[in-house]
């Protein structure tokens, strides 16, 4: 929800989509085309400062969306720094750190620190709706666009109806004891399992009413100074990947 | 399919559907709606109204009698269910069945897309229905972030788009508040204004008898009785017997009526109109009206 709240407020949000996919993937080319560490994590900051400044995203809304991707790559470096090792004459199993290790667990998490605030930047500044709209114009198959835009609908919709169902089942001491909860939770799914198919039919019988026999077609927003908004974008994703690859060069 | 101006514009005759689990949803249900008139269909929970809606869209079939719109059967071909579709647009009583994209402009494209229309038509009809019911401003929202009126305008939208003759609403008031019903009937008379015939659902008699031309009860299965809706007080029988009261516009009337402070003959259709005729005998006369 914070990310869908951003999305929606932020000051660019009438930026046209194609743009800012293309400052993102600029974003990326640059991340993995950093020659050092340093570099990739100056793309980074400079994603970063953007996405801040420029689109006014809340700093620690930003921090709280980044949080659990973040822990995931410390988790992930650790892992890569670490090796275990097995010698007998060191007295059996050992953890070992090599500076080898460290350079590299500093270049894939720098790296990964880059495309990580690309992909941020691209979703705290684009509903999902003006993304899917971005990739039917990219040609995606129409079929995986359909099960986004349903997958995308429902998500709201199911959780409206898990809240109500549990707020129903708390209200009758559904979770008072942990045995009560099992039961509750089982209930639960299976009761979502029947409001799954049930809306199902209901869309299916909704798209009949209003005509549709097969794909479900969509008007496309229009987004005023479309072009103006791709030239800047695109000057600014070539600026990123000249400062990360000068960068390594130095 | 018809010369437009064929006065009955949609006629069930005698249609009857039961559903796969044995429940009667038609009984041999007969009815006729007035082109241009605004209809209520009135009936207890069970007695057939949504199974009703269904046939004039076309996405029930009879499994005996037939369904004509205007003047013509309709035919249960691709292409004829097609024309039926696009004549009679329905929009139903929870509106997340019927909303399924997550843009509000998107959603309104929906039926004007299937119709096969260019973009640019598309574009212009999705800001004309959005501009009818109010939701202009609303047209790049997520559907999920407006309330639950919001939510009912959008489907009206989504159904106006593909230019409707007949506007079938499956209980468009339920789960309204005061507020939101007064917006929604204000949609509602734009809509009639511009020549659509309207034909929803409600089980408030005493908005039936207020805002309906012609009202429908329907008892199990099928419609016992079609009037005009002033004349609904000579129906009160029929009313009992499933339970309904009349208006109580009508029985506060009678009573003043038989009173002697108002005329019998004039009957309010609503509680302002009543208060209209009260304080019109007073200034006028000072003193109560005649009882006819």
């Amino acid at each position: 929800m914070l990310i869908e709240q951003s999305a929606y407020a932020n000051r660019w949000r009438c930026v046209a989509p194609t743009a800012k996919g293309i400052f993102a993937l600029g974003g990326f080319v640059a991340a993995f085309a950093a020659g050092t560490p340093a570099a990739a994590v100056a793309v980074a900051g400079l994603i970063v400062a953007v996405t801040l400044a420029g689109a006014r995203i809340p700093p620690v809304r930003y921090l709280r969306v980044a949080a659990p991707a973040l822990f995931f790559l410390a988790m992930s470096g650790l892992s890569l720094a670490f090796s275990f090792n097995y010698a007998e004459a060191a007295g059996g199993l050992s953890l070992q750190l090599t500076s080898a290790g460290l350079h590299q667990v500093a270049e894939v998490s720098a790296r990964s620190l880059g495309a990580l605030t690309a992909l941020l930047f691209l979703v705290l500044t684009t509903p999902l709706i003006d993304l899917i709209a971005l990739l039917r114009r990219l040609k995606t198959p129409e079929v995986l666009l359909e099960i986004m835009v349903l997958c995308y609908r429902m998500l709201f919709v199911f959780s409206e109806a898990v809240h109500d169902t549990l707020t129903a089942q708390a209200a009758r001491l559904g979770y008072a004891t942990p045995r009560l909860a099992m039961r509750s939770l089982g209930e639960l799914a299976a009761n979502l399992t029947l409001q799954v198919w049930q809306r199902a039919h209901a869309l299916h019988v909704a798209a009949q009413a209003r005509n549709n026999d097969g794909p479900l077609r969509f008007q496309e927003a229009i987004f005023d100074h479309a072009g103006r908004d791709i030239a800047v974008a695109a000057t600014a994703g070539v600026a990123l990947i000249a400062l990360a690859v000068g960068m390594g060069m130095a | 399919m018809t010369a437009p101006s064929h006065a009955t514009l949609l006629a069930l005759e005698g249609v009857s559907f039961r559903y796969p689990d044995g429940a009667i949803g038609l009984d041999g249900c007969s009815l006729a709606i007035r082109r241009g008139s605004r209809n209520a269909l009135i009936g207890a929970n069970g007695s057939g109204k949504t199974t009703l809606f269904q046939h004039a869209n076309g996405l029930l079939r009879p499994q005996s009698g037939g369904v004509r719109y205007a003047g013509e059967a309709v035919e249960y071909s691709r292409s004829g269910l097609r024309t039926l579709r696009t004549r009679v647009g329905m929009v139903f009583q929870n509106p997340d069945q019927q909303l399924f994209s997550a843009s509000v402009q998107e959603d309104v494209s929906f039926g004007p897309l299937n119709l096969g229309l260019d973009r640019e038509t598309v574009r212009e009809r999705v800001a004309a229905a959005l501009q009818a019911v109010g939701m202009l401003r609303f047209a790049d929202k997520a559907v999920h972030n407006l309330s639950f009126g919001q939510k009912k305008r959008v489907c009206i939208a989504g159904v106006l788009a593909m230019e409707p003759e007949l506007l079938v609403l499956d209980e468009p008031m339920a789960g309204l508040d005061h507020g939101m019903q007064e917006e929604l009937l204000a949609v509602l008379e734009g809509l009639h204004a511009r020549g659509i015939t309207l034909l929803l659902s409600t089980h408030d008699i005493d908005f039936a008898y207020r805002w309906a031309d012609q009202i429908h009860l329907m008892v199990a299965g099928r419609c016992a009785v079609s009037l005009e809706a002033p004349n609904l007080a000579d129906c009160a029988d029929d009313l009992a017997a499933v339970g309904l009261p009349l208006p109580q516009v009508i029985a506060l009337h009678r009573q003043l009526a038989a009173s002697g402070l108002l005329a019998a003959d004039r009957r309010p259709r609503t509680c302002a109109e009543l208060l209209t005729m009260l304080k019109t005998n007073d200034c006028r006369k000072g003193e109560p009206c005649c009882v006819a």
